[in-house]
């Protein structure tokens, strides 16, 4: 690859990281506090590409190509253009039903502690995640009888729909899913539809039978358009 | 001597009107990607492919920065640090050189993509290879963001952390004294070992820019190997593995270890993917976090790409049994 069309490619690469940091779209793929680093990387490699470009002009210096690998392996770079174009062409959804379904029907709990502070009174928005930890461990049965408000998209279970929603601690590939079975007449919920539902626990039903899937009353279900943040931390 | 700009003094062959470069081919293969922007959207929307998509992109997305952070290091040891001045500051003794770069691993807070370009730097400046392969699988470990991380994670197991860290240094040192008895020079690339010209005052600027943009396109194309295999083998590896090995210890260790490699997860989030997994014991989640910072399937690419193939060829298997060791050994020493 020649050396201008190494330039190219890293400003495009830069501008692709600048793109999906600019609004909402990185929350799709890493953290919130990752947004800085993105923002950080794609100004470097777009000044390092600049300067570079600069400099080969004031230089005059040939367009050879860079001769450090040899046979297939100089190819290589080609394939930085494959996140920029899937960036760029596609940008593709966060996580959903199918990654939740692929996970198992069951959620993959950590026992963080075994009595939680106690809910403020009223309908409180809980997030799915501290939702089932709760319902899992909470000894002091902080959800029996409190109404509960709960975000998340739809998840088939055979014919049954779950809510679930993704928690991670770095980027999307290391995602793990919440489930929370839906007790009530929903209706015909499609996958990956997101749905803001209101209910209570019903107690004793996050079990190691049950897989730590807390079954939910639900009283109320609406259907919401996805939020900008679609994972939990 | 020419160095980092060698790729700029070698001229070009003659060029006759007609001739096709690489920014043709580019700019066609960006036309094509535009016009057939509706076939691509179709392709991707079946649903197993649109989760691989969100995985290959949330893995380039989370790695480059820290892939852009090395290369800065890489730039900045190139530019500043000579070969000298790094004799002083390590042991001449390579047996003792490989401890204390496995102790300078305590202070890079980058994940295992940042440490590749800083050790390749390292050998070109002259530091012995073994010490400077300690610091590579050291570095992305055991430094303190990762150790946080691990004691976040694991809230009730302080001693996950003692073992983590005791099991990575371990597998970091030992591999670097194996290195040191066993490994052969030509193993490593060539062009690995190119030092940076020597210079001084602006010059140095421009070697760091241009050692950082080098390094970026060298190992950038890897890095994109491995998160397009880390995000094909997450939606391959069946989940109902987990389930099978709860209570099977020898065959969930074996199974952690190549999850640890095939996931390719950052170092600083793969605690809480181990903690997730509740239904093992510690000890095969001890595996996945002392394997997964020294060998996955992004960090073989990338170190085929850095240091050649004959080197990951060796080294990575290596790594994979050496690390499975120290980790089984760390874990019965320390954890309950």
């Amino acid at each position: 690859m020649r050396r201008d069309t190494q330039h190219v490619l890293l400003v495009l690469l830069g501008g692709a990281l600048l793109r999906i940091a600019a609004d909402d779209t990185y929350l799709r793929y890493v953290r919130p506090s990752h947004r800085w680093l993105l923002i950080g990387a794609g100004a470097v490699i777009v000044v390092l590409a600049v300067v570079a470009l600069v400099r080969d002009r004031v230089a005059a210096v040939p367009h050879g190509p860079d001769h450090d690998h040899a046979g297939a392996e100089r190819h290589v770079p080609w394939l930085l253009l494959v996140p920029v174009l899937v960036i760029a062409l596609v940008a593709p959804p966060a996580l959903g039903a199918d990654a939740v379904s692929r996970a198992g029907p069951a959620n993959a709990v950590v026992q963080a502690a075994d009595a939680f502070p106690a809910l403020p009174d009223g309908p409180v928005d809980l997030t799915v995640g501290e939702f089932v930890a709760r319902a899992a461990w909470d000894t002091t049965g902080s959800l029996d009888g409190r109404e509960v408000v709960l975000t998340g998209f739809a998840v088939r279970r055979g014919a049954a729909t779950d809510l679930a929603r993704m928690t991670i601690a770095c980027c999307a590939a290391d995602a793990r899913p919440n489930r929370v079975r839906l007790v009530g007449d929903l209706g015909d919920v499609a996958p990956d539809t997101w749905l803001r539902v209101v209910g209570s626990v019903q107690p004793g039903s996050a079990t190691a039978a049950t897989g730590y899937v807390p079954a939910m009353t639900v009283t109320a279900a609406t259907t919401i358009p996805a939020p900008p943040d679609p994972y939990e931390y | 001597m020419d160095g980092s700009i060698r790729s700029v003094t070698i001229a070009p062959p003659a060029r006759s009107p007609v001739r096709v470069t690489s920014l043709h081919v580019f700019c066609a293969v960006l036309l094509v990607a535009v016009l057939a922007r509706p076939l691509l959207t179709d392709a991707l929307s079946a649903p197993v492919l649109r989760t691989a998509a969100t995985v290959f992109v949330a893995v380039c997305v989370q790695a480059i920065p820290f892939l852009v952070f090395g290369v800065l290091l890489s730039g900045l040891i190139a530019a500043f640090v000579s070969p000298a001045a790094l004799r002083r500051v390590l042991p001449s003794r390579p047996a003792v050189a490989v401890p204390v770069a496995g102790a300078a691993g305590l202070v890079l807070p980058g994940c295992e993509c940042a440490s590749v370009p800083v050790a390749r730097r390292l050998i070109g400046q002259g530091v012995p290879d073994a010490a400077a392969l300690t610091f590579l699988l050291a570095a992305p470990a055991i430094n303190p963001v990762v150790l946080v991380a691990t004691a976040v994670a694991f809230p009730g197991e302080p001693r996950m952390v003692l073992a983590r860290f005791l099991g990575s240094l371990a597998t970091a040192c030992v591999l670097g004294w194996l290195w040191q008895r066993l490994g052969r020079v030509e193993w490593i690339a060539e062009r690995a070992r190119r030092a940076a010209p020597a210079v001084s005052g602006r010059g140095r600027w421009a070697v760091l820019a241009e050692t950082a943009r080098h390094d970026l396109v060298s190992a950038g194309g890897f890095l994109v190997v491995g998160a397009l295999t880390a995000a094909t083998l997450s939606v391959l590896v069946p989940p109902a593995w987990m389930d099978a090995l709860a209570g099977q210890i020898v065959l969930a260790v074996g199974v952690m270890a190549v999850l640890a490699v095939v996931l390719a997860l950052c170092s600083e989030a793969d605690a809480f993917v181990a903690a997730s997994l509740s239904m093992l014991p510690l000890l095969p989640r001890l595996v996945f976090l002392v394997v997964g910072p020294a060998v996955d399937v992004k960090l073989i690419a990338l170190q085929a790409g850095t240091f050649g193939r004959a080197f990951a060829l060796r080294f990575a298997p290596a790594t994979f049994v050496v690390a499975v060791l120290c980790a089984v050994g760390a874990g019965l020493a320390v954890l309950p």
